[in-house]
């Protein structure tokens, strides 16, 4: 990792002193001994020499970053057979800028020095291994395309500019991280992205200060509006339909290199219980099933404390036979409800951990210990009863309807504290936390813009595409949350 | 941002804030506190929603002579300073006790009917947390609290549903059976559910386009009167006199007509969805205390809540009787007919004071 610290003092100095052309000298060309000595104890570095007609030639690149196979056809080859012109084919460099020379063999292109003329040239090189674009595994549907995006920026870019073939679609790239020196590139379309958004995202991007980026979720939490929240304030997909169709409403996407997903901003809390699937079904099949996710979250963060405070604090809540039956079921278990609960949906918490951590051969376990062990033998021990173990799954259930993962986590998170607050206050407690819960959702923003709109409309037509997606023809204007220069979608 | 811009109330904030406010413990008593007028209350809501459009008028006339100010600057203006501090401190103390009164009226309620083991501190240090996340996102973050509220409570009316089948419609009939000192009566007690949307006048200055808020706080009245209405006309046809004379929340024993399979007492899950409505009630009492102690002390600050909120825990634990609570939060309910016909006395002031400068 010298090569990085060597990269940034050298970047550090050269800020430091004037630079060359700045005090009237010609600029000296830096001596190839001086890359070598920053390239020490890489030891995939390479510099190798060619004699040809036109002078001796050393060739350096880092062999990790470059197929052979390229690097054979393209310089060596060439070099070798001695071809007219060859060097012409290269780019020229400014060969006084050290720190840009080496940033650029770090990057995986091929540095040609040309001897004689005291010059660097530049080729393209630039080809790690890649995994091909195959199925989403994380977004997966039944109907409409099925390819996603894997870990190459370039391959993420161009599976988004081949479904939107006009100049109007602008990248910018920005490169960030201190020490790995990630790319990154900011999608949107000119005529439509509202300018105080990208103004917004681009000075929170230039802001940034932190060491590494691994993937975008981490860029995701630096430039959100509230990094306290549990809730996840930007969209995230790794299908190109999903960021293509943001992309038309005037939203920004932002793809970073090495990251198999993008995030897409500004964005709402009801976006984030609608799935790709949702345009290409019938709108009643839509609906129905945005419904469902919708009604599962409040669910999934109701059901277990509206147990706890039924039979706590008010059970005269529920009809007699249904009290009885939930009585019964219980009549073993020695602990309050609230410790039945906590302790069950912890339980489910680790399977859920466990399943996801282990190699896939086991997993199979997983099922029986879940299933049998603590299913079965929990119950007739008499530890947890009968209808908890109906309800937690349930509840367990809901909680994977939602399209988005980073809310589904977020679910589980709420649900504790509802849980906790059940256990207090019963009924009350549950109010008190969905007003905490309301309030904060509320008071969240997305790029500035609210994060509860529809509910705080921006424009009443964001309605037709909320928890009712209306027929397509109806669907004509952009939403009020991107804010799109131009609202109505073009008609013929 | 829209944080940073004063005037960031639209049309539906107002409208919400409007009907929000007026709404809450007094609906779930208003067939009781109408009481004195026997069967003939049914209608009584829309006369007090006359009432308060008419009393709306003055305040809303005052409000647009002087834009950029709420009441507390009005008052200075109009009074003087030393006058309009003065003033502005017991509007301060006003604020701060209907805040306690609000929220102390509940959790009593919430004590018999709900949680019949527990003393009321723990849930009322929630409460005033609550209160005080709410209020401080400002006046618009209690705005949009408003609108969810009413869609999380608004749909309840449809609880009345089973008290209209089972109850008798000849009890709307005859109008006018009572005299003018029960008329008096029940005028005096039932007011106080209407009280909140003088409120107005604080936040006059935040409204987007001041000239339609007439209209606006006009629908939110009529919003809040439709709800008082259905109840007024259920409740008297549910209940016998007896009944409406002595049940102490009425609303209450409705919802407990409520015949679901799945649920049997419907009345625990509508005081605890009332919950919403307290909040916004009493977070508008905070918020006006806060704006208050701002005006008085020439100096915007978020401890000014937190102030407010240790001081409104204090008054509600303080070791008084509870007959002498009960009159002073009567009183200050009484105080606030004063605030809401208060403005027409500006007024006055302010064309004086305008044929003088002249």
């Amino acid at each position: 990792m010298k090569i990085w610290k060597r990269a940034r003092q050298v970047v550090e100095e050269s800020k430091k002193k004037p630079s060359p052309a700045q005090s009237g000298n010609k600029p000296a060309t830096v001596q190839l001994a001086a890359i070598k000595k920053d390239l020490t104890d890489i030891d995939d570095a390479v510099f190798k020499d060619f004699q040809t007609k036109e002078g001796l030639i050393t060739v350096v690149y880092l062999s990790s970053l470059i197929d052979p196979l390229i690097l054979h056809k393209a310089i060596i080859l060439p070099l070798v057979n001695e071809q007219k012109e060859v060097l012409k084919s290269f780019d020229p460099m400014d060969g006084s800028n050290k720190e840009k020379l080496i940033m650029s063999i770090v990057n995986g292109d091929t540095v040609v020095f040309h001897h004689e003329k005291q010059q660097y040239l530049q080729a393209h090189t630039f080809s790690p291994p890649e995994r091909p674009v195959s199925t989403s595994e994380m977004e997966s549907s039944v109907i409409g395309p099925q390819d996603s995006f894997t870990e190459s920026l370039k391959t993420n870019l161009s599976l988004i500019k081949r479904r939107i073939q006009q100049t109007g679609l602008k990248s910018k790239d920005y490169t960030i991280g201190q020490e790995t020196n990630t790319k990154i590139s900011v999608l949107y379309i000119e005529h439509l992205v509202n300018d105080e958004n990208l103004q917004r995202i681009n000075d929170r991007i230039n802001k940034l200060d932190f060491v590494g980026f691994l993937d975008i979720t981490i860029l995701k939490q630096l430039v959100e509006d509230n990094p306290f929240s549990p809730f996840p304030q930007y969209g995230a997909t790794s299908r190109p339909d999903v960021a293509v169709n943001s992309l038309l409403d005037g939203r920004i996407v932002i793809a970073m290199d090495n990251s198999q997903s993008v995030m897409v901003c500004p964005s709402s809390f009801i976006e984030m219980f609608n799935s790709p699937e949702d345009f290409y079904n019938r709108w009643t099949t839509a609906t129905l099933l945005r419904f469902l996710r919708f009604a599962g979250f409040f669910i999934t963060i109701m059901l277990t404390p509206m147990y706890i405070s039924a039979l706590s604090y008010h059970p005269g809540i529920l009809p007699y036979e249904l009290l009885i039956m939930i009585q019964e079921s219980r009549s073993r278990v020695p602990f309050p409800p609230v410790i039945e609960v906590l302790f069950i949906e912890l339980v489910i918490e680790i399977l859920r951990e466990a399943g996801s951590r282990m190699p896939t051969k086991i997993g199979q376990t997983i099922g029986i210990v879940g299933g049998i062990v603590i299913g079965t033998a929990a119950v007739e021990a008499g530890l947890i009863s009968n209808t908890l173990i109906v309800l937690v799954a349930i509840s367990a259930l809901l909680s994977f309807l939602m399209p988005n993962f980073l809310m589904s986590n977020a679910s589980r998170f709420v649900r504790y504290i509802f849980i906790l607050a059940a256990g207090l206050f019963g009924l009350l407690g549950q109010m008190l936390a969905l007003a905490w819960l309301f309030n904060h959702l509320l008071n969240l923003t997305s790029l500035g813009t609210p994060y509860m709109t529809p509910v705080i409309p921006r424009s009443w037509s964001d309605l037709r595409d909320s928890i009712v997606r209306f027929p397509l023809a109806f669907l004509q204007k952009r939403t009020g949350l991107s804010r799109a220069k131009r609202e109505k979608k073009p008609t013929k | 941002m829209d944080v940073k811009k004063k005037k960031i109330l639209n049309g539906y904030h107002v409208v919400f804030l409007v009907q929000n406010i007026m709404v809450g413990m007094g609906l779930l008593s208003m067939n009781n506190s109408l009481s004195p007028v026997g069967y003939s209350q049914w209608w009584f809501p829309i006369l007090f929603g006359l009432i308060a459009n008419i009393t709306l008028i003055p305040m809303i006339w005052l409000a647009l002579q002087y834009k950029d100010d709420d009441l507390f600057d009005i008052h200075e203006k109009l009074l003087g300073k030393f006058i309009g501090k003065t003033l502005n401190s017991f509007l301060i103390l006003y604020s701060i006790v209907l805040f306690a009164a609000v929220i102390q009226n509940y959790l009593d309620l919430i004590q018999v009917a709900a949680l019949p083991q527990r003393s009321i501190t723990g849930h009322l240090i929630l409460f005033i947390v609550l209160t005080v996340f709410i209020i401080k996102g400002g006046i618009k973050s209690l705005a949009r609290f408003c609108i969810v509220t009413f869609f999380l409570t608004g749909w309840m009316v449809y609880f009345l549903r089973w008290g209209f089948v089972d109850g008798e419609i000849r009890h709307l009939l005859p109008l006018f059976n009572f005299t003018a000192s029960e008329f008096w009566d029940a005028t005096k007690k039932g007011f106080n559910t209407l009280v909140g949307y003088e409120l107005i006048m604080f936040y006059f200055p935040y409204i987007r386009h001041p000239e339609k808020a007439f209209k606006h706080a006009s629908i939110g009245i009529w919003i809040t009167i439709f709800f008082y209405l259905a109840v007024g006309i259920v409740g008297v046809m549910y209940f016998t006199e007896w009944q409406l004379e002595h049940l102490l929340f009425p609303v209450l024993k409705l919802f407990q007509a409520v015949d679901l399979s799945f649920v049997e007492r419907i009345d625990t899950f509508g005081i605890t969805i009332w919950v919403f409505l307290i909040l916004t009630t009493a977070g508008a009492y905070l918020w006006t205390a806060k704006k208050g102690i701002d005006s008085v002390r020439n100096k915007n600050s978020q401890y000014h809540i937190y102030v407010t909120a240790i001081l409104t825990f204090i008054i509600i634990n303080l070791p008084v009787s509870q007959a002498m609570r009960t009159t002073l939060y009567e009183n200050t309910f009484y105080v606030s007919y004063g605030l809401i016909l208060w403005p027409i006395l500006l007024c006055l002031v302010h064309l004086v004071r305008r044929k003088v400068k002249r």
